[in-house]
C-alpha cells in the first residue's frame, strides 16, 4: 500500500515530440518505453500505429474520453509503471445495471477507481415539469424500481409541503409500512448478492428466497411487487385494513424468524465474514466529508438516521434502534443493515399493533421553504433521500433531487483505492447503489 | 449447532411448479395482469387525461404503453387478461382482442435449442425493477435453471438478448455492439413498458421510442415490471416450448 504514490493534483503532460519519440522509440516495436525526468519514473506510452483500425480507435476514444458520461466521484491522476486505465462497463453481468467504471490500474490492484453515469440517463426530472402531481409521482417512482417507496415519499412530502396539504395520520403509516417493507427487502437482497459474490451458494439462495417472499408480501398487501403507485390516489388498492392486517402481522412475524436464523448460519461462516471484513474501507473521516449517507455512514459510528433526526409521523411515536458499528468497511456495513432488517421488523409491528383510527386528525406539513416550494426527505434504504420541488397550480414546476447513490458514489470510490480486483462485487453490494437514481 | 443442510432440510421445497400449473395469485399480483375494458365495455371511456402514458384508446389498452397504474379501474377497467400476456408482434399488443382469451400463437426462433437456453442482460435506461425481476428467475422459487434457463456474462455465450429499459442515445451503441457479437440462432426479448414503448418516460428528449427501432425484437413481454413468471414464459415460448409440453 505504502508505495503506492498518490498526487492531488492533475500531472502536467509530459510532451512526446517528434525527436524525443525518435531518441526514446524501439526500433521494432509499436511501444516506446522511456524516462519521464520530471518524475523520474519509467513510463509506457502507447505509440499509435500507422493504421489503426477506425473502429477500435474510436472505441478508445468513446470509453475513456466520451463527452457524455460523466464521473461520479472525484478522479485523482495516478502514475507509475505500467498503469492503465481499465473501463469496466457499460454492459457487465456482474452489475446488473448499465453504467461504467474506469479503473485505473497496474495488474490486480485497483489504485482509483471513477463510476460513470449518464450512460442509462433517462432525463427524467426536467420532463416533470409541467405535470399534475399524481402523474409526475408515477415517473419518480420509477427512478429508481427497488426504492419506489422512499421515492414517493419524499416527493409526495415535498409537494405537500409546498402546497400546504395536511395529510391523514394513517395514510403516513401506510407509506411507513411501505418503505419498512421496501427497506427490509433491500437489505436482504444486498445480503444475498454479497453472498453470491463469496460463493455461499446455499446462503445466496436462502436469501434470495427471503427477498422474493417479502416482494410476494408487497404485492400481496400493495397489489404492487414494487409498490408502484402504492400511494398515489387510484393506485392499486392495498389490503391494510382488517381482516388483513393480522394476516400481513403474521407473515412478517414467519419472515423474521426466517431472516435471524439464515443470519445465524451467516455468522458461523468464517469464510464469509473474512471476505468482507476490512473490504473496502471508509474512515470516519472521509465518510463526514464527502457526505455519505444511511449504512455507509452509520457503519463508521455516525448515528444519523433521518428516521430519528427528522421524526416525521408516524415515526416520531416509534422505537427504533440506531445500530452501532463503527468499522465502516464492507462487513460494518451488511451489520448495519442486519440490524436494520430487524429494527424495521419491530417498526412494522408497532405500525400494525397502533393502527390509526379512521377519524385520527390530520398531520400538518412541514412548512414550505418559500410559497409554492417545499423540502421531503426520508431515509431511504440506501440513506437519505432528499426531494426539492416546486408546485404551481397543482402542476410541477421544478424538481431537484439528490439521492442516496448520488452521495455514496465517491465514498465507494475512496473506498475502492488500493482494493483487488476480486473486492470489487463485496465493496459495490455493500453500499447499496444504483445507477438509475443518478438520473437528472 | 443448526447447519445449512439442516435448515435447507426444514424450510423444505420452495420452487414454484409454474409451467405445468397455472400461475399462483402470491406469483402474479392483481397489477401484473393486463388491463382490459369491463364487461360493460364502456365505449366513452377514459380520455387521455385519465390515463398517464396515454395507453387508452376508447375501450383498447395498448399493453406496451401500459405502466399498471390503476387508474383506470375507476372507469371500468379491470386488471383480468391473462397472466401470459407475451406477444412477438407489438401491433398486437396494441391492440389486443378485447376479450380475455390467451394471445395470439407465438413464433419460436429457437425451438432448435429446446432444453438449454442461455440470457444475457442489457439495460439501456432500467429503474432496475426488471432487472431484478429478471435475475429473481435464479432464485429457488422460480429455479430457472430447472428448465433449462441460465444466465451468462458475455453475448458470445448467450442465445437469448434480454433487453430492459427506455432506450437512451448512449446506449444505442454498446446495444448494437452486444447484439452483433452474439451467435445465431439468437432471439431478442423486450420486458416492460419502457423497452417496449418508452413507458413512463416516453418522449423524454435522448431516448428512442423503443427498442425496436435498435436491433430486432423477437418477443414483447409487456408490464412494468413483468413478473418472473410472466418473463419466464415469453422466454420459454421462443424455444417453442407452448404451455402444454414443459
Amino acid at each position: 500500500m505504502s508505495r503506492i504514490r498518490w498526487r492531488e493534483e492533475p500531472r502536467e503532460q509530459f510532451e512526446l515530440t517528434p525527436d524525443r519519440a525518435l531518441a526514446y522509440a524501439a526500433p521494432d516495436g509499436a511501444f516506446a518505453l522511456y524516462n519521464d525526468y520530471r518524475s523520474r519514473d519509467s513510463v509506457l506510452i502507447r505509440r499509435p500505429a500507422p493504421v489503426l483500425p477506425e473502429e477500435v480507435d474510436r472505441c478508445w476514444r468513446e470509453q475513456t474520453e466520451g463527452a457524455s458520461p460523466r464521473g461520479l466521484a472525484p478522479r485523482e491522476t495516478v502514475e507509475g509503471y505500467g498503469t492503465f486505465t481499465f473501463p469496466y462497463g457499460p454492459i457487465s453481468m456482474g452489475v446488473p445495471e448499465s453504467g461504467r467504471f474506469d479503473v485505473v490500474t497496474y495488474g490486480e490492484r485497483v489504485l482509483e477507481l471513477t463510476p460513470l453515469g449518464a450512460y442509462k440517463s433517462r432525463r427524467a426530472l426536467p420532463a416533470l415539469a409541467g405535470l399534475p402531481v399524481a402523474d409526475a409521482g408515477l415517473r419518480v417512482e420509477r427512478l429508481a424500481g427497488n426504492f419506489a417507496a422512499s421515492h414517493a415519499a419524499a416527493f409526495l412530502q415535498a409537494c405537500e409541503s409546498a402546497t400546504q396539504t395536511p395529510v391523514g395520520l394513517r395514510e403516513l403509516t401506510v407509506r411507513a409500512v411501505g418503505q419498512e417493507l421496501q427497506r427490509i427487502y433491500n437489505h436482504v437482497h444486498v445480503l444475498a448478492r454479497i453472498a453470491e459474490a463469496a460463493s455461499q451458494n446455499v446462503g445466496a439462495a436462502q436469501s434470495h428466497a427471503l427477498a422474493e417472499e417479502m416482494l410476494r408480501l408487497q404485492g400481496r398487501v400493495f397489489g404492487h411487487r414494487w409498490l408502484f403507485g402504492a400511494f398515489l390516489p387510484g393506485g392499486p388498492a392495498r389490503r391494510l385494513e382488517p381482516p388483513d392486517r393480522p394476516h400481513v402481522a403474521a407473515a412478517l412475524h414467519a419472515r423474521a424468524e426466517e431472516f435471524d436464523e439464515l443470519w445465524e448460519l451467516f455468522l458461523d461462516s468464517r469464510t464469509f465474514i473474512d471476505r468482507i471484513q476490512s473490504t473496502c474501507p471508509v474512515p470516519r473521516d472521509v465518510a463526514v466529508r464527502w457526505g455519505a449517507v444511511g449504512p455507509t455512514l452509520r457503519a463508521t459510528g455516525v448515528p444519523w438516521d433521518d428516521r430519528l433526526r427528522i421524526p416525521e409521523p408516524p415515526y416520531h411515536d416509534l422505537f427504533l434502534a440506531l445500530p452501532d458499528e463503527r468499522d465502516g468497511d464492507a462487513l460494518a456495513r451488511l451489520l448495519v443493515r442486519v440490524q436494520e432488517v430487524r429494527a424495521s421488523f419491530l417498526l412494522l409491528e408497532q405500525m400494525l399493533d397502533r393502527w390509526p383510527a379512521a377519524g385520527a386528525a390530520a398531520e400538518p406539513p412541514a412548512p414550505p421553504v418559500e410559497p409554492g416550494r417545499g423540502i421531503g426527505r426520508v431515509e431511504a434504504p440506501s440513506g437519505d433521500l432528499v426531494y426539492d420541488v416546486r408546485v404551481s397550480d397543482g402542476r410541477i414546476v421544478g424538481v431537484a433531487a439528490r439521492s442516496p447513490s448520488q452521495a455514496n458514489w465517491p465514498p465507494f470510490a475512496f473506498g475502492m483505492r488500493g482494493a483487488v480486483f476480486t473486492d470489487f462485487h463485496f465493496a459495490f453490494e455493500s453500499f447499496g447503489l444504483v445507477f438509475a437514481e443518478t438520473d437528472r | 449447532m443448526p447447519s445449512w443442510i439442516e435448515q435447507s432440510a426444514h424450510r423444505g421445497l420452495l420452487t414454484s411448479r409454474y409451467p405445468r400449473v397455472p400461475a399462483s395469485d402470491a406469483e402474479v399480483p392483481t397489477t401484473a395482469r393486463p388491463p382490459l375494458a369491463g364487461p360493460e365495455g364502456r365505449a366513452a371511456g377514459p380520455g387521455p387525461d385519465r390515463c398517464p402514458v396515454g395507453a387508452i384508446e376508447g375501450v383498447a389498452v395498448d399493453q406496451g404503453r401500459c405502466i399498471r397504474c390503476a387508474r383506470c379501474l375507476a372507469d371500468g377497467f379491470r386488471f383480468a387478461g391473462a397472466v401470459e400476456s407475451s406477444s412477438p408482434s407489438r401491433a398486437a399488443l396494441a391492440r389486443p382482442a378485447a376479450s380475455d382469451a390467451g394471445p395470439d400463437p407465438r413464433r419460436a426462433p429457437l425451438a432448435g435449442l429446446g432444453r438449454s437456453l442461455h440470457l444475457f442482460l442489457v439495460d439501456v435506461g432500467s429503474c432496475n425493477a426488471c432487472n431484478l425481476e429478471l435475475l429473481a428467475l435464479a432464485n429457488p422459487l422460480y429455479d430457472a435453471s430447472r428448465l433449462g434457463l441460465f444466465f451468462t456474462n458475455s453475448p458470445r455465450h448467450a442465445d437469448v438478448l434480454v433487453i430492459v429499459g427506455a432506450p437512451t442515445e448512449e446506449m444505442a451503441e454498446p446495444l448494437r455492439r452486444a447484439y452483433e457479437a452474439m451467435p445465431g440462432p439468437k432471439a431478442v426479448v423486450v420486458l416492460g413498458a419502457c423497452g417496449i414503448s418508452g413507458g413512463a418516460f416516453r418522449g423524454n428528449p435522448g431516448l428512442r421510442a423503443g427498442c425496436d427501432e435498435l436491433v430486432p425484437v423477437d418477443l414483447y413481454v409487456p408490464g412494468c415490471p413483468p413478473t418472473p413468471v410472466q418473463v419466464l414464459d415469453g422466454i420459454l415460448s421462443l424455444a417453442g416450448r407452448g404451455r402444454g409440453d414443459r
